[in-house]
Protein backbone atom coordinates (compact mmCIF):
# COMPACT_ATOMS: atom_id res chain seq x y z
CA UNK A 1 0.00 0.00 0.00
CA UNK A 2 1.58 3.28 -0.74
CA UNK A 3 1.20 5.92 2.35
CA UNK A 4 0.54 9.35 0.73
CA UNK A 5 0.11 12.43 2.99
CA UNK A 6 -1.26 15.60 1.74
CA UNK A 7 0.61 18.77 0.27
CA UNK A 8 0.13 21.62 2.81
CA UNK A 9 -3.48 23.50 1.24
CA UNK A 10 -0.77 26.98 0.55
CA UNK A 11 1.65 25.03 -1.47
CA UNK A 12 -1.18 23.07 -3.82
CA UNK A 13 -3.08 26.45 -4.10
CA UNK A 14 0.60 28.04 -5.16
CA UNK A 15 0.57 24.95 -8.33
CA UNK A 16 -2.49 26.53 -9.80
CA UNK A 17 -2.79 29.69 -12.05
CA UNK A 18 -5.19 32.40 -11.92
CA UNK A 19 -8.29 31.49 -14.30
CA UNK A 20 -7.26 27.75 -14.04
CA UNK A 21 -9.87 25.20 -13.82
CA UNK A 22 -8.97 22.37 -11.66
CA UNK A 23 -10.67 18.92 -11.94
CA UNK A 24 -9.85 17.04 -8.67
CA UNK A 25 -9.92 13.61 -8.78
CA UNK A 26 -8.72 11.01 -5.60
CA UNK A 27 -8.08 7.73 -4.83
CA UNK A 28 -10.30 5.21 -3.02
CA UNK A 29 -7.91 2.27 -2.11
CA UNK A 30 -4.10 3.66 -0.29
CA UNK A 31 -5.55 6.97 -0.40
CA UNK A 32 -8.53 6.26 1.15
CA UNK A 33 -6.85 4.63 3.91
CA UNK A 34 -4.47 7.47 4.19
CA UNK A 35 -7.20 9.89 4.50
CA UNK A 36 -5.22 11.91 1.80
CA UNK A 37 -7.38 11.65 -1.19
CA UNK A 38 -10.38 9.52 -0.31
CA UNK A 39 -13.97 10.12 -1.31
CA UNK A 40 -14.57 12.50 1.96
CA UNK A 41 -10.81 14.17 1.53
CA UNK A 42 -11.19 14.53 -2.19
CA UNK A 43 -15.13 16.45 -1.57
CA UNK A 44 -13.41 18.50 1.11
CA UNK A 45 -10.34 19.49 -1.02
CA UNK A 46 -12.60 20.76 -4.16
CA UNK A 47 -14.44 22.74 -0.96
CA UNK A 48 -11.25 24.02 -0.03
CA UNK A 49 -9.73 25.33 -3.52
CA UNK A 50 -13.23 26.88 -4.10
CA UNK A 51 -13.20 29.17 -1.14
CA UNK A 52 -9.57 30.12 -1.92
CA UNK A 53 -10.62 31.42 -5.22
CA UNK A 54 -10.19 28.58 -7.48
CA UNK A 55 -12.02 27.28 -10.25
CA UNK A 56 -12.62 23.86 -9.45
CA UNK A 57 -15.31 22.15 -12.74
CA UNK A 58 -15.78 18.74 -10.52
CA UNK A 59 -14.32 15.96 -8.46
CA UNK A 60 -14.26 12.52 -8.29
CA UNK A 61 -12.98 9.28 -6.59
CA UNK A 62 -13.05 6.60 -9.15
CA UNK A 63 -15.11 4.10 -6.86
CA UNK A 64 -16.15 1.82 -5.28
CA UNK A 65 -14.33 1.35 -1.80
CA UNK A 66 -11.05 -0.59 -2.65
CA UNK A 67 -10.49 0.69 -6.08
CA UNK A 68 -7.12 2.08 -7.04
CA UNK A 69 -6.44 4.78 -9.22
CA UNK A 70 -3.88 3.45 -10.56
CA UNK A 71 -5.85 0.64 -12.47
CA UNK A 72 -5.85 2.81 -15.92
CA UNK A 73 -8.61 1.15 -17.37
CA UNK A 74 -10.79 2.04 -15.01
CA UNK A 75 -9.40 5.44 -14.45
CA UNK A 76 -9.08 6.05 -18.30
CA UNK A 77 -13.28 5.11 -18.35
CA UNK A 78 -14.28 7.77 -15.22
CA UNK A 79 -12.14 10.38 -16.81
CA UNK A 80 -13.35 10.37 -20.42
CA UNK A 81 -17.06 8.74 -20.25
CA UNK A 82 -18.10 9.14 -17.04
CA UNK A 83 -17.08 12.72 -16.10
CA UNK A 84 -16.50 13.21 -19.81
CA UNK A 85 -18.26 16.75 -19.70
CA UNK A 86 -16.41 18.71 -16.18
CA UNK A 87 -12.97 16.95 -17.56
CA UNK A 88 -13.51 18.72 -21.06
CA UNK A 89 -13.79 21.79 -19.13
CA UNK A 90 -10.80 21.50 -16.93
CA UNK A 91 -7.25 23.07 -17.47
CA UNK A 92 -5.87 20.27 -14.93
CA UNK A 93 -6.13 17.92 -12.59
CA UNK A 94 -5.18 17.99 -8.80
CA UNK A 95 -4.30 14.40 -8.12
CA UNK A 96 -4.82 13.15 -4.55
CA UNK A 97 -2.99 10.03 -4.70
CA UNK A 98 0.68 8.95 -4.75
CA UNK A 99 2.95 8.89 -7.78
CA UNK A 100 1.92 6.42 -10.14
CA UNK A 101 -2.01 7.63 -9.71
CA UNK A 102 -0.68 10.61 -10.90
CA UNK A 103 1.27 9.35 -13.39
CA UNK A 104 -2.02 6.61 -14.72
CA UNK A 105 -4.24 10.44 -14.81
CA UNK A 106 -1.34 11.86 -17.44
CA UNK A 107 -2.01 8.23 -19.18
CA UNK A 108 -5.93 8.73 -19.51
CA UNK A 109 -6.54 11.67 -20.35
CA UNK A 110 -3.22 11.32 -22.78
CA UNK A 111 -1.33 13.89 -21.32
CA UNK A 112 -3.17 16.55 -19.90
CA UNK A 113 -1.90 18.88 -17.10
CA UNK A 114 -1.24 17.04 -13.59
CA UNK A 115 -0.91 18.98 -9.74
CA UNK A 116 0.11 16.12 -7.64
CA UNK A 117 -2.03 16.92 -4.21
CA UNK A 118 0.14 14.64 -2.16
CA UNK A 119 3.70 13.31 -1.35
CA UNK A 120 4.30 9.38 -1.08
CA UNK A 121 6.21 8.41 1.26
CA UNK A 122 6.62 4.47 1.42
CA UNK A 123 5.04 1.86 0.96
CA UNK A 124 3.31 0.12 4.23
CA UNK A 125 1.27 -2.17 6.37
CA UNK A 126 -1.82 -1.08 7.20
CA UNK A 127 -1.69 -2.27 11.10
CA UNK A 128 -4.91 -0.30 12.10
CA UNK A 129 -7.12 2.47 10.85
CA UNK A 130 -5.22 5.10 12.41
CA UNK A 131 -1.20 3.10 12.03
CA UNK A 132 0.56 2.70 8.86
CA UNK A 133 4.41 1.39 8.62
CA UNK A 134 6.86 1.30 6.31
CA UNK A 135 8.33 -2.89 6.41
CA UNK A 136 9.37 -2.80 2.99
CA UNK A 137 11.83 -1.12 0.94
CA UNK A 138 10.97 -2.51 -2.46
CA UNK A 139 14.55 -3.29 -2.81
CA UNK A 140 13.84 -6.21 -5.33
CA UNK A 141 16.25 -8.29 -4.07
CA UNK A 142 14.58 -10.20 -0.99
CA UNK A 143 16.40 -11.50 1.95
CA UNK A 144 13.58 -11.62 4.43
CA UNK A 145 14.09 -15.31 4.34
CA UNK A 146 17.06 -15.19 6.54
CA UNK A 147 15.75 -12.39 9.00
CA UNK A 148 12.55 -14.26 10.32
CA UNK A 149 10.28 -12.14 7.62
CA UNK A 150 11.83 -9.00 8.77
CA UNK A 151 13.44 -6.45 6.51
CA UNK A 152 17.26 -5.13 7.70
CA UNK A 153 16.88 -3.05 4.96
CA UNK A 154 14.10 -0.90 6.32
CA UNK A 155 14.66 -1.81 9.67
CA UNK A 156 18.00 -1.17 9.95
CA UNK A 157 18.81 2.81 9.77
CA UNK A 158 22.31 1.80 7.62
CA UNK A 159 20.37 -1.07 6.19
CA UNK A 160 23.27 -3.38 6.85
CA UNK A 161 22.80 -7.22 5.80
CA UNK A 162 25.20 -8.82 8.44
CA UNK A 163 24.10 -8.47 11.49
CA UNK A 164 23.89 -4.84 13.48
CA UNK A 165 26.26 -2.14 14.36
CA UNK A 166 27.70 -1.48 17.71
CA UNK A 167 25.73 1.29 18.39
CA UNK A 168 22.78 0.01 19.79
CA UNK A 169 21.81 0.70 23.16
CA UNK A 170 19.04 -0.91 25.79
CA UNK A 171 17.95 -1.96 22.27
CA UNK A 172 17.83 1.49 20.52
CA UNK A 173 19.07 2.42 17.53
CA UNK A 174 22.23 4.78 17.66
CA UNK A 175 20.03 7.56 14.91
CA UNK A 176 16.39 7.79 17.94
CA UNK A 177 16.64 6.75 21.12
CA UNK A 178 12.47 5.67 20.64
CA UNK A 179 13.60 3.69 17.50
CA UNK A 180 14.34 -0.40 18.05
CA UNK A 181 17.06 -1.77 16.49
CA UNK A 182 16.16 -3.49 13.70
CA UNK A 183 18.83 -6.21 14.12
CA UNK A 184 17.77 -6.63 18.12
CA UNK A 185 14.08 -7.15 16.55
CA UNK A 186 15.18 -9.83 13.95
CA UNK A 187 17.60 -11.79 16.43
CA UNK A 188 14.86 -11.60 19.23
CA UNK A 189 12.60 -13.00 16.16
CA UNK A 190 14.66 -15.69 15.22
CA UNK A 191 15.18 -16.69 19.06
CA UNK A 192 11.61 -17.45 19.62
CA UNK A 193 11.60 -19.56 16.17
CA UNK A 194 14.42 -21.26 17.10
CA UNK A 195 16.14 -20.79 13.92
CA UNK A 196 19.26 -18.11 14.62
CA UNK A 197 20.76 -20.62 12.12
CA UNK A 198 19.39 -18.51 9.72
CA UNK A 199 21.49 -15.84 10.29
CA UNK A 200 24.75 -17.77 9.68
CA UNK A 201 25.49 -17.56 5.77
CA UNK A 202 27.35 -14.41 4.50
CA UNK A 203 24.65 -11.76 2.68
CA UNK A 204 26.44 -10.14 -0.32
CA UNK A 205 26.38 -6.66 -0.98
CA UNK A 206 23.43 -5.87 -2.04
CA UNK A 207 22.58 -5.42 -5.81
CA UNK A 208 21.92 -1.87 -6.62
CA UNK A 209 20.56 -2.11 -10.11
CA UNK A 210 17.41 -4.06 -8.96
CA UNK A 211 16.83 -0.67 -7.14
CA UNK A 212 17.05 1.56 -9.81
CA UNK A 213 14.07 2.88 -11.35
CA UNK A 214 11.91 2.99 -13.12
CA UNK A 215 11.25 -0.85 -13.27
CA UNK A 216 8.58 -2.92 -14.88
CA UNK A 217 7.17 -5.72 -14.62
CA UNK A 218 5.80 -7.67 -17.62
CA UNK A 219 2.86 -10.49 -16.56
CA UNK A 220 1.19 -13.30 -18.10
CA UNK A 221 -0.67 -16.23 -16.09
CA UNK A 222 2.17 -18.27 -16.60
CA UNK A 223 5.32 -16.64 -16.41
CA UNK A 224 6.32 -12.89 -15.05
CA UNK A 225 9.31 -10.60 -15.97
CA UNK A 226 10.96 -8.51 -14.20
CA UNK A 227 12.94 -5.15 -15.79
CA UNK A 228 15.50 -3.18 -13.89
CA UNK A 229 19.00 -2.24 -14.59
CA UNK A 230 20.09 -5.34 -13.25
CA UNK A 231 18.57 -7.07 -16.63
CA UNK A 232 15.61 -9.18 -16.80
CA UNK A 233 14.47 -11.99 -14.61
CA UNK A 234 11.78 -14.19 -15.87
CA UNK A 235 10.02 -16.49 -13.52
CA UNK A 236 8.09 -19.41 -14.18
CA UNK A 237 4.42 -19.50 -11.27
CA UNK A 238 2.82 -22.44 -13.04
CA UNK A 239 5.65 -25.69 -13.48
CA UNK B 1 55.08 -2.20 9.09
CA UNK B 2 51.95 -4.71 9.50
CA UNK B 3 50.84 -4.92 13.33
CA UNK B 4 50.65 -9.22 12.38
CA UNK B 5 54.86 -9.18 12.49
CA UNK B 6 54.04 -7.75 16.41
CA UNK B 7 50.95 -10.11 17.28
CA UNK B 8 52.81 -13.24 15.73
CA UNK B 9 55.84 -12.79 17.73
CA UNK B 10 53.55 -12.43 20.73
CA UNK B 11 54.24 -8.93 21.19
CA UNK B 12 51.60 -7.07 23.45
CA UNK B 13 50.40 -4.68 20.87
CA UNK B 14 49.85 -0.99 22.08
CA UNK B 15 48.00 1.67 19.55
CA UNK B 16 46.72 5.03 20.13
CA UNK B 17 44.18 7.62 18.03
CA UNK B 18 44.34 10.59 16.93
CA UNK B 19 41.42 12.60 15.30
CA UNK B 20 42.01 15.03 12.21
CA UNK B 21 40.50 18.65 12.44
CA UNK B 22 37.85 20.48 10.48
CA UNK B 23 40.35 22.27 7.84
CA UNK B 24 43.14 21.87 5.17
CA UNK B 25 46.52 21.34 5.64
CA UNK B 26 48.22 24.78 4.93
CA UNK B 27 51.16 24.42 1.95
CA UNK B 28 53.45 25.94 4.71
CA UNK B 29 56.28 23.15 4.88
CA UNK B 30 56.78 24.11 8.57
CA UNK B 31 53.36 23.62 9.41
CA UNK B 32 52.92 20.72 11.77
CA UNK B 33 48.90 19.42 11.38
CA UNK B 34 47.44 19.41 15.38
CA UNK B 35 46.77 15.16 14.89
CA UNK B 36 50.43 15.30 14.16
CA UNK B 37 51.65 17.45 17.00
CA UNK B 38 49.67 14.95 19.26
CA UNK B 39 51.24 11.92 17.68
CA UNK B 40 54.58 13.21 19.36
CA UNK B 41 53.63 12.33 22.84
CA UNK B 42 53.25 9.08 21.42
CA UNK B 43 56.28 8.60 20.29
CA UNK B 44 57.87 4.98 21.62
CA UNK B 45 55.25 4.25 23.41
CA UNK B 46 52.84 2.94 21.21
CA UNK B 47 53.03 0.46 18.47
CA UNK B 48 50.88 2.49 16.11
CA UNK B 49 48.20 5.29 16.12
CA UNK B 50 44.67 5.15 14.41
CA UNK B 51 43.34 8.10 12.65
CA UNK B 52 39.49 8.34 12.84
CA UNK B 53 37.90 8.76 9.48
CA UNK B 54 35.13 11.67 10.12
CA UNK B 55 34.10 10.57 13.02
CA UNK B 56 30.97 10.66 14.78
CA UNK B 57 29.63 11.75 10.76
CA UNK B 58 31.29 15.21 11.35
CA UNK B 59 33.20 16.19 7.88
CA UNK B 60 36.79 16.53 8.65
CA UNK B 61 40.28 16.21 7.18
CA UNK B 62 40.25 12.92 5.41
CA UNK B 63 42.03 9.93 7.93
CA UNK B 64 44.29 9.65 4.71
CA UNK B 65 45.62 12.90 4.66
CA UNK B 66 46.53 12.37 8.45
CA UNK B 67 48.10 9.05 7.84
CA UNK B 68 50.41 10.23 5.23
CA UNK B 69 51.45 12.83 7.24
CA UNK B 70 51.89 10.51 10.38
CA UNK B 71 54.01 8.00 8.42
CA UNK B 72 56.02 10.68 6.98
CA UNK B 73 56.73 12.16 11.02
CA UNK B 74 57.69 8.52 11.55
CA UNK B 75 54.64 6.93 12.78
CA UNK B 76 52.85 4.22 12.04
CA UNK B 77 48.95 4.61 10.74
CA UNK B 78 46.24 2.64 11.07
CA UNK B 79 44.30 4.04 8.46
CA UNK B 80 40.17 3.76 9.50
CA UNK B 81 37.93 3.60 7.02
CA UNK B 82 34.06 3.54 7.12
CA UNK B 83 31.10 2.45 5.47
CA UNK B 84 29.56 5.41 5.73
CA UNK B 85 30.67 8.00 3.26
CA UNK B 86 31.32 5.73 0.30
CA UNK B 87 30.25 3.46 -2.15
CA UNK B 88 31.86 -0.05 -3.52
CA UNK B 89 33.90 1.30 -5.86
CA UNK B 90 35.20 4.22 -4.16
CA UNK B 91 35.39 1.61 -1.03
CA UNK B 92 37.93 -0.52 -2.72
CA UNK B 93 39.90 2.52 -4.60
CA UNK B 94 40.51 4.07 -1.28
CA UNK B 95 41.99 0.54 -0.13
CA UNK B 96 44.54 0.52 -2.84
CA UNK B 97 45.24 4.22 -2.10
CA UNK B 98 46.18 3.88 0.92
CA UNK B 99 48.27 0.68 0.68
CA UNK B 100 49.88 2.64 -2.22
CA UNK B 101 50.76 5.75 -0.24
CA UNK B 102 52.34 3.70 2.26
CA UNK B 103 49.82 2.38 4.67
CA UNK B 104 49.96 -1.04 5.77
CA UNK B 105 47.34 -1.22 8.76
CA UNK B 106 43.82 -1.01 8.00
CA UNK B 107 40.69 -0.69 10.50
CA UNK B 108 37.10 -1.39 8.57
CA UNK B 109 34.04 0.21 9.99
CA UNK B 110 30.48 0.63 9.47
CA UNK B 111 30.45 3.81 10.77
CA UNK B 112 28.60 6.20 12.80
CA UNK B 113 25.05 7.30 10.97
CA UNK B 114 24.94 10.79 9.29
CA UNK B 115 22.08 11.18 11.71
CA UNK B 116 24.83 12.02 14.38
CA UNK B 117 27.09 14.54 13.14
CA UNK B 118 27.15 18.18 11.31
CA UNK B 119 25.23 17.08 7.62
CA UNK B 120 22.35 15.69 8.84
CA UNK B 121 20.80 15.96 5.40
CA UNK B 122 23.56 13.84 3.73
CA UNK B 123 22.70 10.68 1.98
CA UNK B 124 24.38 7.85 4.37
CA UNK B 125 25.59 5.52 1.86
CA UNK B 126 26.53 2.16 3.78
CA UNK B 127 26.15 0.67 0.36
CA UNK B 128 28.78 -1.86 2.34
CA UNK B 129 28.65 -3.33 5.71
CA UNK B 130 31.63 -4.00 7.22
CA UNK B 131 31.72 -8.06 7.11
CA UNK B 132 31.38 -7.36 2.98
CA UNK B 133 33.96 -4.55 3.33
CA UNK B 134 36.48 -7.27 4.92
CA UNK B 135 35.74 -9.94 2.50
CA UNK B 136 36.33 -7.06 -0.23
CA UNK B 137 39.57 -6.30 1.50
CA UNK B 138 40.71 -9.46 1.54
CA UNK B 139 39.74 -10.01 -2.12
CA UNK B 140 42.18 -7.24 -3.08
CA UNK B 141 45.20 -8.92 -1.10
CA UNK B 142 44.60 -12.01 -3.23
CA UNK B 143 44.19 -9.96 -6.33
CA UNK B 144 40.90 -9.38 -6.92
CA UNK B 145 38.44 -6.43 -6.97
CA UNK B 146 34.83 -7.25 -5.67
CA UNK B 147 33.68 -7.73 -9.64
CA UNK B 148 36.32 -10.69 -9.49
CA UNK B 149 38.59 -8.55 -12.75
CA UNK B 150 42.49 -9.09 -11.80
CA UNK B 151 44.09 -6.09 -10.01
CA UNK B 152 47.78 -5.41 -11.94
CA UNK B 153 49.11 -5.33 -8.27
CA UNK B 154 47.60 -6.73 -5.03
CA UNK B 155 47.84 -4.68 -1.70
CA UNK B 156 49.15 -6.18 0.80
CA UNK B 157 47.71 -4.48 4.33
CA UNK B 158 46.74 -5.71 7.37
CA UNK B 159 42.91 -5.98 8.38
CA UNK B 160 41.34 -4.89 11.67
CA UNK B 161 37.98 -4.51 12.46
CA UNK B 162 35.78 -3.47 15.73
CA UNK B 163 34.07 -5.47 18.16
CA UNK B 164 31.66 -4.03 21.04
CA UNK B 165 31.49 -5.88 24.03
CA UNK B 166 28.94 -3.60 25.95
CA UNK B 167 26.19 -4.54 22.84
CA UNK B 168 23.63 -6.51 24.20
CA UNK B 169 22.53 -9.05 23.36
CA UNK B 170 25.94 -9.93 23.21
CA UNK B 171 25.43 -13.09 21.34
CA UNK B 172 24.31 -10.98 18.17
CA UNK B 173 27.45 -8.82 18.10
CA UNK B 174 29.72 -12.07 18.10
CA UNK B 175 27.64 -13.45 15.41
CA UNK B 176 28.56 -10.35 13.41
CA UNK B 177 32.62 -10.71 14.86
CA UNK B 178 32.43 -14.42 13.95
CA UNK B 179 31.25 -12.88 9.89
CA UNK B 180 33.62 -10.72 10.32
CA UNK B 181 36.32 -13.54 10.94
CA UNK B 182 35.27 -16.16 8.41
CA UNK B 183 35.55 -12.41 5.91
CA UNK B 184 39.16 -12.25 6.44
CA UNK B 185 39.64 -10.17 9.81
CA UNK B 186 43.36 -10.30 11.15
CA UNK B 187 42.74 -8.16 13.99
CA UNK B 188 40.27 -6.45 16.50
CA UNK B 189 39.47 -3.21 17.97
CA UNK B 190 37.10 -3.30 20.61
CA UNK B 191 34.47 -0.23 21.31
CA UNK B 192 35.35 1.23 24.86
CA UNK B 193 34.87 -0.78 28.00
CA UNK B 194 34.70 0.63 31.05
CA UNK B 195 32.97 -2.54 32.94
CA UNK B 196 34.74 -5.68 34.56
CA UNK B 197 31.58 -7.78 34.02
CA UNK B 198 31.46 -6.79 30.51
CA UNK B 199 35.27 -7.59 29.50
CA UNK B 200 34.95 -10.63 31.22
CA UNK B 201 31.58 -12.20 29.59
CA UNK B 202 33.22 -10.63 26.08
CA UNK B 203 36.48 -12.20 26.83
CA UNK B 204 34.94 -15.93 27.97
CA UNK B 205 32.91 -15.95 24.47
CA UNK B 206 35.37 -14.43 21.80
CA UNK B 207 37.95 -16.63 22.87
CA UNK B 208 36.67 -18.69 19.97
CA UNK B 209 37.80 -16.66 17.20
CA UNK B 210 41.49 -17.11 17.79
CA UNK B 211 41.72 -13.65 16.59
CA UNK B 212 44.63 -10.97 18.55
CA UNK B 213 42.32 -8.55 20.01
CA UNK B 214 43.10 -5.29 21.75
CA UNK B 215 41.11 -3.73 24.47
CA UNK B 216 39.63 -0.34 23.49
CA UNK B 217 40.37 2.40 26.42
CA UNK B 218 38.47 5.94 25.75
CA UNK B 219 40.05 8.26 28.93
CA UNK B 220 37.48 9.66 31.15
CA UNK B 221 38.53 13.53 31.40
CA UNK B 222 35.46 14.93 33.34
CA UNK B 223 32.46 13.81 34.94
CA UNK B 224 30.46 16.03 32.32
CA UNK B 225 32.63 13.76 29.62
CA UNK B 226 31.09 10.34 31.11
CA UNK B 227 27.62 12.27 30.88
CA UNK B 228 27.58 13.19 27.46
CA UNK B 229 28.85 10.01 26.49
CA UNK B 230 26.12 8.34 27.78
CA UNK B 231 23.74 10.47 26.06
CA UNK B 232 25.36 11.34 22.73
CA UNK B 233 27.76 8.41 21.48
CA UNK B 234 26.40 5.24 20.83
CA UNK B 235 27.83 1.88 22.16
CA UNK B 236 28.83 3.19 25.24
CA UNK B 237 28.55 3.18 28.43
CA UNK B 238 30.16 4.73 31.62
CA UNK B 239 29.42 3.52 34.73
CA UNK B 240 28.43 6.08 37.58
CA UNK B 241 31.22 5.15 40.39
CA UNK B 242 33.86 6.16 37.23
CA UNK B 243 31.43 9.57 36.60
CA UNK B 244 32.15 9.65 40.36
CA UNK B 245 35.83 9.07 40.69
CA UNK B 246 37.09 11.71 38.41
CA UNK B 247 34.29 13.91 39.29
CA UNK B 248 35.88 13.54 42.65
CA UNK B 249 39.08 15.60 42.28
CA UNK B 250 39.39 19.27 41.04
CA UNK B 251 40.38 20.31 37.74
CA UNK B 252 43.60 20.86 37.33
CA UNK B 253 44.28 16.88 38.66
CA UNK B 254 42.11 15.27 36.15
CA UNK B 255 44.74 14.28 34.07
CA UNK B 256 46.56 12.82 36.79
CA UNK B 257 43.01 10.90 37.80
CA UNK B 258 42.06 10.16 34.27
CA UNK B 259 45.53 8.31 33.89
CA UNK B 260 45.34 6.10 37.10
CA UNK B 261 41.78 5.05 36.77
CA UNK B 262 42.61 4.29 32.69
CA UNK B 263 45.83 2.21 33.75
CA UNK B 264 44.32 0.44 36.80
CA UNK B 265 41.53 -0.69 34.17
CA UNK B 266 44.18 -1.44 31.29
CA UNK B 267 46.30 -3.56 34.14
CA UNK B 268 43.43 -5.17 35.77
CA UNK B 269 42.71 -6.62 32.29
CA UNK B 270 45.60 -6.80 30.25
CA UNK B 271 46.35 -10.33 30.58
CA UNK B 272 43.04 -11.11 29.10
CA UNK B 273 43.87 -9.79 25.67
CA UNK B 274 46.44 -9.50 22.83
CA UNK B 275 46.65 -5.75 23.25
CA UNK B 276 45.08 -2.10 23.73
CA UNK B 277 43.66 0.75 22.02
CA UNK B 278 43.90 3.85 23.88
CA UNK B 279 42.07 6.52 22.49
CA UNK B 280 42.90 9.59 24.86
CA UNK B 281 40.38 12.04 22.75
CA UNK B 282 43.06 15.03 22.10
CA UNK B 283 45.16 14.15 25.75
CA UNK B 284 47.43 12.27 24.18
CA UNK B 285 50.23 13.28 26.62
CA UNK B 286 48.59 11.43 29.36
CA UNK B 287 49.41 7.99 27.34
CA UNK B 288 52.99 7.50 28.90
CA UNK B 289 51.29 8.17 32.36
CA UNK B 290 48.39 5.61 31.48
CA UNK B 291 51.48 2.48 30.19
CA UNK B 292 53.22 3.66 33.07
CA UNK B 293 50.24 3.04 35.42
CA UNK B 294 48.90 -0.17 34.08
CA UNK B 295 52.91 -1.39 33.72
CA UNK B 296 53.29 -1.79 30.20
CA UNK B 297 56.65 -1.17 28.49
CA UNK B 298 56.44 -1.58 24.47
CA UNK B 299 59.92 -2.52 23.19
CA UNK B 300 59.60 -0.27 20.57
CA UNK B 301 62.34 1.12 18.04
Amino acid sequence: MHATIQKPIEEIVQFIRPGEKVFVIGCNNCAWKCHSGGEDETKAMAERLAKRGVDVVGYTVPGPQGMSLCKLDHTRKVLTQDYAGPVKKADSFLVLGCGQGVHTVIDATDGGMVHPGCDTIFGGETVSETEINEYCSLCGECIIEFTGGLCPMTLCAKSLLNGPCGGAENGKCEVDPDRDCGWIMIYERLSKLNRLDLLKPYQKPKNHAKWSRPRSLKVSPHEATFCSMGGKITVNNQD
Amino acid sequence: MKLGELFDKGEFVVTGEVGPVKGAIPRDENFVPPCVKEAEHLNGCVHAINVTDNQSAVMKLGSLAACVRLRKSGHEPIYQITCRDRNRIALQSELLTAFSLGVDNMLLLTGDHTNLGDHKEAKPVFDLDSVQLVRIAAALQAGKDMADNKLLNAPDFFIGAVVNPNFQPLDLQLMKMGKKVEAGTHFFQTQAVYDDRVVDEFVEKAAKFDRPVQLGVVLLKSPQMGAYMNKNVSGITVPQKWIDEIGSVDKGDRKKKAAEMMGRFIKKHKSKFQGVHIMPLGWSDVVPDILEQAEIRTRHN
